[in-house]
């Protein structure tokens, strides 16, 4: 073809196809986002990009959380993470994980190139974990924790069902509305996984989860992991909530794999078989001749037995004795007295004037940790 | 979540056939589009779950937007792109458009503009907010599995059976099926329509009840037969030869050589102009939707092609390659059907009729969208042309 030719052609398909996307952004106006929701506060900042307080302009004038996907260094499109987010947000419908209520764009025009910005709408909660431990008089009492890890594990036995790996298991994630229900949050680096099958083996990337709730598998390089991990994080979460600061807290891997050993006894063939096979087994210096203390260490600020018992179930360091969270939901810690209470007078405590309090100390004291959503 | 399903007369009434496209033309269109989203995932080795994704995505970006505004091999290319994706295989934008190259005509590849790789991206957000961000697709792939390990009867008979209603549900993804019906509905359908044609009759299966008339009945309530053969045509339309559709291979505005005969177009264009895809949107069609429709009425003949049945086993096998041939899993190669052998009663009949007889299964009341067989077009030519999707390389 002849090369001027196609030159003006492009020209020219290149003027049309400027004047359909005008065309469809013309037809988006209405359904963009700014002119359904009015933008608050920002109340989160992470690697993801930033999680805004909101309201719908229209029905209601309900609360929203605005999460920001980031696109601008993509090179390979809409990010495939914010589609897993999106995929996974749209098939788990339970009370106790955070519900998508849609993907809103803003409206495209020339100066974002016909490209908008894509934000997740999501159910607003008030707290998170992360933010409530920090607060120095949030008081959790036993019956209080058990709804926390009651619902926290309904979140977990009901993903892994539908076969969903959240892998970010952390106090920040895990969200706690005014009312005292827990919504699990931050889907944005979960995956789906295939149930282990013989003879097929799943090789995910292990580079995930927050390091002080990592579990050692993944610290030592298994890419064939299953839900177990999360359950990890659960446990670290548990035992936060007593304590409560983060129990294990590593600035590097091998770090965290010291700690890991410290708390839960070395890594060793005898108490976890089958290590001798995960990638990093051999090339890491493990600390040795470590008993376990987890019992000891914790029972500082943990005095109820059968808590003792589950997180010492839950802390295992061979993922397959690890105590899976329809195992842990039956345990005697949620079926004894006192049974796990609602949380929502706890919370309408801390409500009036306790906020403003908060939201000053969080600045200068606790930190990146904290992503708590302040009253205004 | 958006509810994806349209009835014939929505299907009919669609953004192109607004922007005065026929009918016939959009569902070529959608064919070749189709077909080009199986053929580049087949070249590129994605599975067909991803295909058949990219294709749904396709179908239903185009009940948003006309075939003029958005040309369709451009679209193709971004819902495979994004299918990719979202089925977890991964395929880099610009691996995808290499091949798509190598598959289009010069001609047809303008339409990706200067810069293909940016336009995809450009596109890609505006098809996330037309299919309203409802990625996961499900089709009928695995609920043929399903269905046919409840089946009892000879293995290897059910096997071929199987494997020819995978081919089928393939070659469903050029139609409007999935903007139809869900992919349970197509899965029963289609696999009826391969046991009629391998004649694997199904007697007995596992979970029968005596409330089941068939053993659909168990997973699909109230499919009547007049819906089973509606979806049968459906697909087994896509063999008969479509004269119309071998000669003009272009988007909105071919060159007039090549301009299909019944499509009207603005007689504005000039041919530089008209070679570019989108260039038609700028002149206003000359067609109202209603003169439009009109024409569809009192024009049958243009709208029916050539209709002769299914030629004993379709004719698919004989030099008209399975469109998309993934096989299941655990499911020998496609099966060749007997060609010889008496026919099956009322399935096939050997001779095109002077009148026309009953088609193939007996139908009593023709689907809504179908014209009656045309008398006296004289017999078939002996085998379908060549499926003239590519120009030779």
């Amino acid at each position: 073809m002849d090369l001027s030719y196609s030159k003006e052609m492009n020209m020219k398909a290149r003027n049309m196809r400027e004047k359909n996307y005008q065309y469809v952004a013309s037809h988006s106006s209405g359904t963009d986002l700014d002119s359904k929701y009015e933008k608050l506060a920002k109340i989160g900042q992470g690697t993801f990009g930033e999680v805004f307080k909101a309201r719908a302009r229209s029905q209601g004038k309900s609360f929203v959380a605005l999460k920001r996907i980031l696109t601008d260094k993509e090179t390979e499109g809409f990010p495939i993470t914010a589609l897993r987010e999106i995929k996974i947000l749209q098939q788990l419908e339970h009370e106790n994980v955070v519900k998508l209520l849609e993907v809103c764009g803003t409206r495209p025009s020339a100066t974002n190139k016909y490209r908008a910005e894509c934000f997740l709408v999501l159910e607003y909660c008030e707290h998170d974990l992360a933010g409530l431990l920090a607060h120095p008089n949030v008081r959790f009492s036993l019956g209080n924790i058990k709804m926390v890890m009651k619902q926290l594990l309904n979140a977990l036995f009901y993903i892994q069902c539908k076969n969903v790996l959240h892998r970010d298991m952390k106090p920040s994630n895990v969200l706690i509305t005014k009312t005292g229900t827990l919504k699990l949050a931050d889907f944005g680096i979960s995956r789906m996984f295939t149930p282990p099958q013989a003879g097929r083996v799943n090789r995910l990337t292990n580079g995930v989860t927050t390091l002080w709730y990592r579990p050692p598998e993944l610290l030592l390089g298994e890419r064939n992991y299953g839900p177990s991990v999360d359950m990890w994080g659960a446990g670290c979460i548990m035992a936060e909530m007593w304590i409560p600061t983060p129990i294990m807290q590593g600035s590097t891997e091998q770090e965290q794999l010291a700690l890991i050993s410290q708390l839960c006894g070395s890594i060793t063939p005898d108490a976890w078989p089958g290590v001798r096979t995960l990638p990093l087994y051999s090339k890491l210096e493990l600390p040795k001749h470590h008993k376990r203390t987890l019992q000891q260490r914790v029972q500082r600020h943990i005095k109820n037995q059968e808590a003792l018992d589950l997180l010492d179930q839950i802390l295992q360091l061979d993922p397959s004795r690890r105590c899976d969270a329809g195992t842990a939901l039956n345990h005697n810690f949620f079926w004894t007295d006192p049974m796990p209470c609602d949380l929502a007078s706890m919370l309408a405590m801390h409500r009036t004037s306790m906020f403003e309090y908060f939201h000053r100390k969080r600045g200068k004291e606790v930190g990146q940790m904290q992503q708590v959503a302040a009253e205004r | 979540m958006p509810y994806w399903y349209y009835d014939k007369k929505d299907l009919q009434n669609t953004p192109s056939f607004r922007d005065a496209i026929t009918t016939e033309t959009e569902n070529r269109y959608r064919k070749e589009g189709a077909r080009f989203i199986i053929d580049t995932g087949s070249k590129m080795d994605l599975g067909y779950n991803t295909v058949a994704t990219g294709v749904v995505y396709f179908h239903r970006f185009y009940m948003f937007h006309s075939f003029r505004t958005f040309p369709r091999y451009i679209t193709a290319c971004c819902c495979l792109f994004l299918a990719g994706k979202v089925e977890e295989t991964p395929k880099k934008c610009k691996d995808i458009i290499k091949v798509a190259k190598s598959l289009l005509t010069e001609q047809k590849f303008a339409s990706f503009g200067e810069d293909p790789k940016e336009e995809v991206m450009t596109l890609e957000r505006i098809l996330l907010q037309t299919i309203k961000f409802d990625l996961q697709v499900e089709h009928p792939y695995g609920y043929l599995l399903k269905y046919a390990k409840c089946l009892k009867g000879d293995k290897a008979k059910l096997q071929k059976m199987v494997q020819m209603a995978w081919t089928f549900v393939n070659d469903s993804l050029c139609t409007t099926l999935c903007l139809q019906w869900e992919p349970e509905v197509i899965a029963v359908a289609l696999m009826f329509l391969a046991g009629k044609l391998s004649k694997f009759e199904v007697l007995d299966w596992n979970g029968r009840n005596p409330k089941h008339n068939a053993w659909w009945d168990m997973f699909v309530e109230d499919i009547t037969m007049e819906l089973l053969e509606d979806i049968c045509h459906q697909v087994l339309d896509l063999y008969s030869p479509q004269p119309q559709s071998s000669g003009g291979d272009s988007p909105p505005a071919p060159s007039p050589a090549k301009q299909p005969k019944n499509e009207k177009k603005p007689p504005s264009i000039t041919p530089p102009t008209s070679a570019s895809p989108v260039a038609v949107v700028v002149s206003k069609p000359i067609l109202t939707p209603m003169k439009n429709g009109a024409d569809i009425k009192v024009d049958p003949p243009k709208m029916e092609p050539i209709r002769y049945t299914y030629p004993a086993y379709p004719g698919m096998p004989a030099g008209y390659p399975a469109v998309y041939t993934a096989p299941p899993p655990s499911i020998p190669p496609p099966p060749r059907l007997p060609l010889t052998g008496p026919p099956p009663p009322s399935l096939v009949y050997a001779e095109p009729p002077p009148a026309p007889p009953p088609r193939f299964p007996p139908v009593n009341v023709p689907p809504p969208n179908y014209f009656p067989p045309l008398p006296g077009r004289g017999p078939p030519p002996p085998g379908p042309p060549p499926r003239p999707y590519y120009p030779p390389p």
